[in-house]
């Protein structure tokens, strides 16, 4: 039997039909999750969010062109869903202990990826709230300049100064001298 | 004169158009071509970033119960309207030879027209109501939610409108319940 395209799942979503939905949220629900927890740092918190992107896109799924793809688009709902919350959430809020486990490593392996991942995600969580949706829209969703500028309605400048600063503290956190 | 963090960051996303002019002088700058590789670095570490499983599944809100809307293999739906469509031709094809069966039979016995059928069933509800209505309950002590001590057809039936709406609301409120996990 042949699997559904996303656009099909979209066409019967819209006539009403949550398990075509529910078949969506099923195939991208891993990467949106991964979105939000990237610029969150928080399992709970992205997991709220990752349900609250869905649902959010599912009540705007009339708007959604047909023609264009679902994963990049929920993906950037997700990020700017994220991007809301924080700017809502002054406080920075707490960070997980666990995660980062690849069960395909050796121990050794995986203690090593496991501690240079929680350097990057510390690194990222300590980035103000509009660098790390930059980050996440250039370095993982693949946006370019012009793209994130319209995503998230700020000037270019304002893309690239972000960007770059935010690659900037980065680089010294992660590549300082010991 | 060496290469701005904008130009080098720019060259990396693919967002400049100067790329011949920045490459030729990385291949003659030791410190810019030192600060290319940090931001390289820097690139690799964000990509190495592994996805994170789920610990829940957010499909599920999405998903309305199996046994509440059973879906029907196609198989089946195709075979039960090919019955379906069967049973009709047979009918169709047969009813002129069961005409034909019946005939001697005809004049022993007359079907009733529809007008005689109705009257027949307005007849028995009457007499039904009617029925009920000479039902009366025991005495009861005085109290203010003592029921009427005889039920009569107008009570009867704005008992059994309201028990019907009652039922047809639990229903629909169940299913749209169960449909629209969203709401």
């Amino acid at each position: 039997m042949n699997t559904p395209t996303d656009r099909d799942l979209l066409l019967r979503a819209r006539r009403g039909e949550t398990e075509a939905y529910g078949e969506l949220v099923t195939r991208y629900q891993t990467g949106v999750f991964n979105v939000c927890y990237r610029i969150l740092h928080n399992r709970s918190d992205a997991e709220d969010l990752a349900q609250e992107t869905f649902i959010r896109a599912y009540d705007r799924l009339y708007t959604f062109d047909l023609e264009r793809e679902f994963s990049p688009w929920i993906r950037r709902v997700a990020a700017n869903l994220c991007l809301n919350y924080l700017e809502a959430q002054k406080p920075v809020a707490e960070l997980d202990e666990d995660r980062d486990e690849d069960k395909t490593q050796s121990p050794g392996e995986q203690v090593e990826v496991k501690e240079r991942s929680e350097q990057i995600r510390t690194a990222l969580a300590s980035l103000p709230p509009h660098y790390r949706v930059v980050v996440e829209l250039r370095h993982y969703q693949d946006l370019s300049y012009d793209e994130i500028a319209n995503e998230l309605e700020i000037p270019l400048s304002d893309v690239k100064s972000h960007l770059f600063r935010a690659r900037k503290l980065l680089a010294e956190k992660l590549h300082a001298p010991d | 004169m060496h290469l701005t963090d904008e130009q080098l960051n720019e060259y990396l996303d693919n967002e400049t158009a100067e790329r011949a002019v920045i490459e030729a002088h990385l291949a003659s700058c030791g410190e810019c071509a030192a600060r290319l590789f940090t931001l390289q670095a820097l690139f690799a570490d964000l990509g190495s970033l592994p996805e994170v499983n789920l610990s829940t599944d957010l499909a599920a809100r999405f998903t309305p119960s199996r046994s509440l809307t059973p879906q029907l293999p196609r198989w089946l739906t195709l075979t039960a309207t090919l019955q379906a469509a069967a049973a009709l031709l047979l009918a169709t094809l047969a009813a002129p030879f069961a005409a034909q069966m019946l005939e001697p039979y005809s004049s022993m016995y007359t079907m009733p027209s529809p007008a005689d059928i109705l009257t027949e069933l307005q007849f028995n509800f009457f007499t039904w109501t009617r029925s009920f209505g000479s039902i009366s309950l025991p005495e009861f002590p005085p109290n203010p939610f003592a029921l009427p001590a005889e039920i009569t057809p107008a009570i009867l039936a704005v008992g059994m409108t309201s028990m019907l709406l009652a039922w047809a609301f639990s229903n629909w409120w169940l299913l749209h319940k169960k449909s629209n996990r969203l709401a």
